[in-house]
């Protein structure tokens, strides 16, 4: 009775892995293509074009599709335009640089350019004006002089 | 037992409540009686929590299928430490989990506290017990771990478990919730200080140092919890890469990020009494972006390989982020007079200011990886459509800000405090620029074409210089003084200030992974279907598959594809990738091999039997430099560790400021100076 569970585990696990065969080669024209399709399966990240999760659901069967739309003479564009139709944007693996999209693109950046705001706003509320000294030491060694005892300070507080 | 484990649990809960109310009607009425027993509460938390969690652990370990939880995350066939690591493998197991670290974080504050910041403490302890009041609600009335199967009044037992899922029974994956875990809760330590400061406007700088003492050491679990977890998704989900931009993921790194952003900035504060209000927020913001990742996990909000499926219990998260960050926002305004700034930035060119573009940038970052993770939430709720947002979108973001930050990171110490004059910083930076652009030439001479690998590589050789210019400067000088030899001067140059130095090891530790994520630059992969004996290529390796064997063992059966590896003709390994399926579950999973060297690894998954000769589809990595990135790990770990090591001298930052210069001084005394 063991004998047979085991037997019968086995033949499954032999018929899971055989029908998780229809891994093809990943030719260079189906990774570029792939490469701006997300995989839909749920479980990771990826693009269709690097997706490696073992037995994916998605990633497999999309670049069989890729394949032989490629081979019908579609173009990358129409390629990609058919997944988008089918599956909506989410089919992309990177938001469109048009419309709502373009906000997603946007957003990194403009936070960028707030925090610069910030910084020189806070500079400038911050800063200490420069003392105006009236000296006949020469400036540069009032500058070395300066330099000289900021590193020391820096020295002894760090 | 399960009876006196939800007991424990609602005992823990009343208690919590106690706690709370007693901290806080103590430090408003002055009451140390009030106080002390509030204190004495956070004991008996822990040690109700302990005892429930301990039960659960036991109807795990012991296999008591009348509790659902241990019904649906273990069986009989798993090894025992799975069987105890499924405590953390559930909705409801983990949320206990999660309390009983809090309750722990809660006794090791108290007691390390007890002598010290009398009338703070009581608010510190009613802020880390109202968070562990919320989660002893979620423990007690939304997922309760000790829900037995029951048909009308009777409780049935079933025979065995459905285990735990297969991706979860591997060894870093009994660690690294623990780790991660660490992390995500001990942020509250460091969160109840700053608003428990805030609260009693608590004078003085050492409640900052303790502060960032548990910040440093929480920062230091998130550090680990992440490096596993990339360690987990390289070799178990076969994802070909350790990082993908998966939801859950970026719901770790985030706080991770701020609270590096805290790190930094919290200088300006111990040394120059600036950025008070900034800190606040930061501190604020990586408790909140933890709970917020909590939620993200285990509401269904997004989908992850990581998540914990759809519930209600995102509600409460909401609910319970909600209140937390309008009090905070409230209490920050109302004590904007307490945080202010004790000091002015006297240049631009300055310490200070590498710190505000390094939170900048690091800011920058959390705020790229929140919202390309919400990105599809918002553009749904909005557009009506949802728009995929996937690792290429992370990637094109975070490339550039990482390289500038890792620019800053080189920069960063070698620019002095206060002011830097042109002349100070050519003398720093020349030899390292000159460094990075001969590097830069040399690799793109060598055929490198990639961008920011060529900037990534050339920056990684300028920051290595500049560590390596402070640790031999201070090496030397004590070298000559103390009469030492190279080694003894380098620990002593350490141990006299490992805040400065542990840091410097960090850095490295940051540069060395930095060069192992350029690697992935240059992966090759292929997937490939062999028959028996048959040969097949990828870069320089030459495989065969020689047999493919197959067995079972009392949790699984398994297949597992032989494999000859060989260079040039001569044999240099066998790997042995492996397929399984869990008997109780009876959903498959993999065991990759690896053959790990520093320049790259070869990584082999067995994806499939092949329906030719007998053989395997193989799917095959070259991932350059991987290795880069464990060892880069470590000595972060190791820097982190030294930082958290007390300084052989006593520093103390004097609030000192060069107010100007003397006029009308002589050449002479000036020199004399």
């Amino acid at each position: 009775m063991q004998r047979l569970k085991s037997l019968a585990l086995l033949t499954l696990l032999a018929t899971l892995s055989i029908a998780q065969n229809p891994m093809d080669f990943v030719s260079p024209d189906i990774k570029r293509v792939g490469m701006k399709l997300s995989c839909l399966c749920g479980g990771c990240r990826n693009s269709v074009g690097d997706c490696a999760m073992i037995a994916c659901g998605y990633s497999l069967p999309a670049r069989q599709k890729i394949k032989q739309l490629q081979t019908m003479g579609s173009s990358d564009a129409s390629v990609i335009g058919r997944f988008v139709k089918e599956q909506g944007l989410k089919a992309l693996s990177e938001p469109e640089a048009t419309g709502f999209g373009l906000l997603g693109w946007v957003m990194p950046g403009f936070a960028i350019a707030l925090g610069l705001i910030a910084i020189v706003v806070y500079v400038k509320r911050f800063r200490r004006p420069a003392v105006i000294t009236e000296s006949e030491v020469p400036a540069a060694l009032v500058a070395e002089y300066e330099d000289t005892a900021a590193r020391e300070l820096d020295r002894m507080q760090s | 037992m399960e009876n006196l484990g939800s007991l424990a649990l609602l005992l823990a809960f009343c208690v919590s409540i106690f706690a709370l109310v007693c901290s806080v009607t103590g430090a408003l009425r002055k009451n140390l009686y009030l106080i002390a027993a509030g204190q004495r509460a956070v004991y008996v938390v822990w040690a109700l929590i302990t005892t429930a969690s301990g039960i659960l652990v036991y109807g795990l370990v012991s296999g008591d299928y009348r509790m659902m939880y241990v019904a649906t995350h273990a069986n009989k066939a798993m090894p025992w430490v799975y069987k105890i690591s499924a405590w953390w493998g559930g909705q409801e197991g983990s949320l206990l989990f999660w309390s009983w670290i809090l309750s722990c974080y809660g006794v090791a504050v108290v007691f390390t506290n007890r002598k010290q910041f009398k009338t703070m403490m009581p608010w510190v302890v009613g802020i880390m017990s109202f968070t562990q009041t919320f989660f002893l609600v979620l423990n007690n009335f939304v997922v309760p771990p000790f829900t037995v199967w029951a048909i009308g009044r009777g409780i049935i037992t079933l025979p065995d478990g459905q285990g735990l899922n297969p991706l979860l029974q591997t060894p870093s994956m009994a660690i690294h919730p623990p780790m991660l875990y660490l992390g995500y809760v001990g942020f509250i330590a460091p969160f109840a200080f700053a608003i428990g400061s805030l609260i009693n406007k608590q004078p003085g700088d050492e409640w900052i140092h303790t502060t960032r003492r548990w910040t440093l050491i929480t920062w230091l679990f998130q550090t680990i919890g992440v490096t596993l977890g990339m360690g987990w998704a390289y070799y178990v989900l076969g994802w070909g890469g350790y990082w993908v931009w998966d939801p859950v993921e970026n719901a770790s790194v985030l706080p991770w990020i701020t609270a590096t952003a805290f790190l930094h900035s919290v200088m300006m504060q111990e040394k120059k009494g600036m950025m008070k209000v900034w800190n606040m927020v930061l501190v604020s913001a990586t408790f909140f972006l933890c709970i917020f990742g909590t939620m993200l996990t285990r509401s269904g909000i997004v989908q992850s390989v990581h998540a914990f499926g759809i519930s209600s219990i995102g509600n409460y998260f909401a609910v319970f982020l909600a209140i937390s960050i309008a009090a905070t926002v409230w209490l920050i305004l109302d004590r904007l007079d307490f945080l202010k700034s004790e000091s002015q930035l006297e240049s631009v060119v300055s310490r200070e200011s590498t710190f505000l573009f390094n939170n900048l940038l690091l800011l920058a970052s959390c705020f790229a990886v929140l919202w390309g993770t919400l990105f599809p939430i918002i553009s749904e709720a909005i557009g009506g459509e949802k728009i995929g947002v996937d690792a290429p979108f992370f990637n094109r973001v975070n490339v550039p800000i990482g390289l500038f930050l890792l620019f800053l990171t080189g920069v960063g110490p070698l620019v002095a405090w206060r002011r830097s004059s042109i002349e100070s910083l050519k003398k720093n930076f020349l030899w390292p620029t000159v460094g990075m652009f001969v590097l830069m030439i040399v690799l793109f001479g060598a055929g490198m074409r990639s961008l920011y690998a060529l900037m990534s590589f050339g920056l990684c050789l300028f920051v290595t210089m500049t560590i390596f210019s402070e640790f031999i400067k201070g090496t030397l000088v004590i070298m000559q003084k103390e009469s030492m030899n190279v080694v003894r001067a380098v620990v002593e140059l350490t141990h006299r200030n490992t805040r400065r130095y542990g840091g410097y090891l960090v850095h490295m530790g940051v540069v060395v992974m930095f060069i192992g994520f350029t690697g992935a630059a240059f992966n090759q992969d292929a997937v490939i279907e062999a028959a028996l004996g048959e040969t097949f290529h990828l870069g320089r390796y030459d495989m065969k598959i020689t047999e493919v064997k197959d067995g079972e063992t009392e949790n699984y059966a398994w297949m597992k594809a032989v494999v000859d590896v060989s260079v040039g003709g001569e044999h240099i390994d066998t790997l042995s990738p492996e397929r399984r399926v869990y008997k109780s579950s009876r959903q498959p999973g993999s065991n990759v091999d690896i053959r790990r060297r520093l320049n790259e690894d070869l990584f082999l998954n067995f994806a499939a039997m092949s329906q030719k000769g007998n053989g395997a589809v193989i799917q095959a990595y070259i991932f350059p430099l991987v290795s880069w990135i464990w060892v880069g790990f470590w000595v972060v770990l190791f820097g982190t560790l030294v930082c958290l090591v007390p300084a052989k001298i006593k520093y103390s930052y004097a609030r000192t400021e060069v107010i100007g210069t003397a006029t009308n001084v002589p050449r002479e005394a000036h020199a004399k100076t």
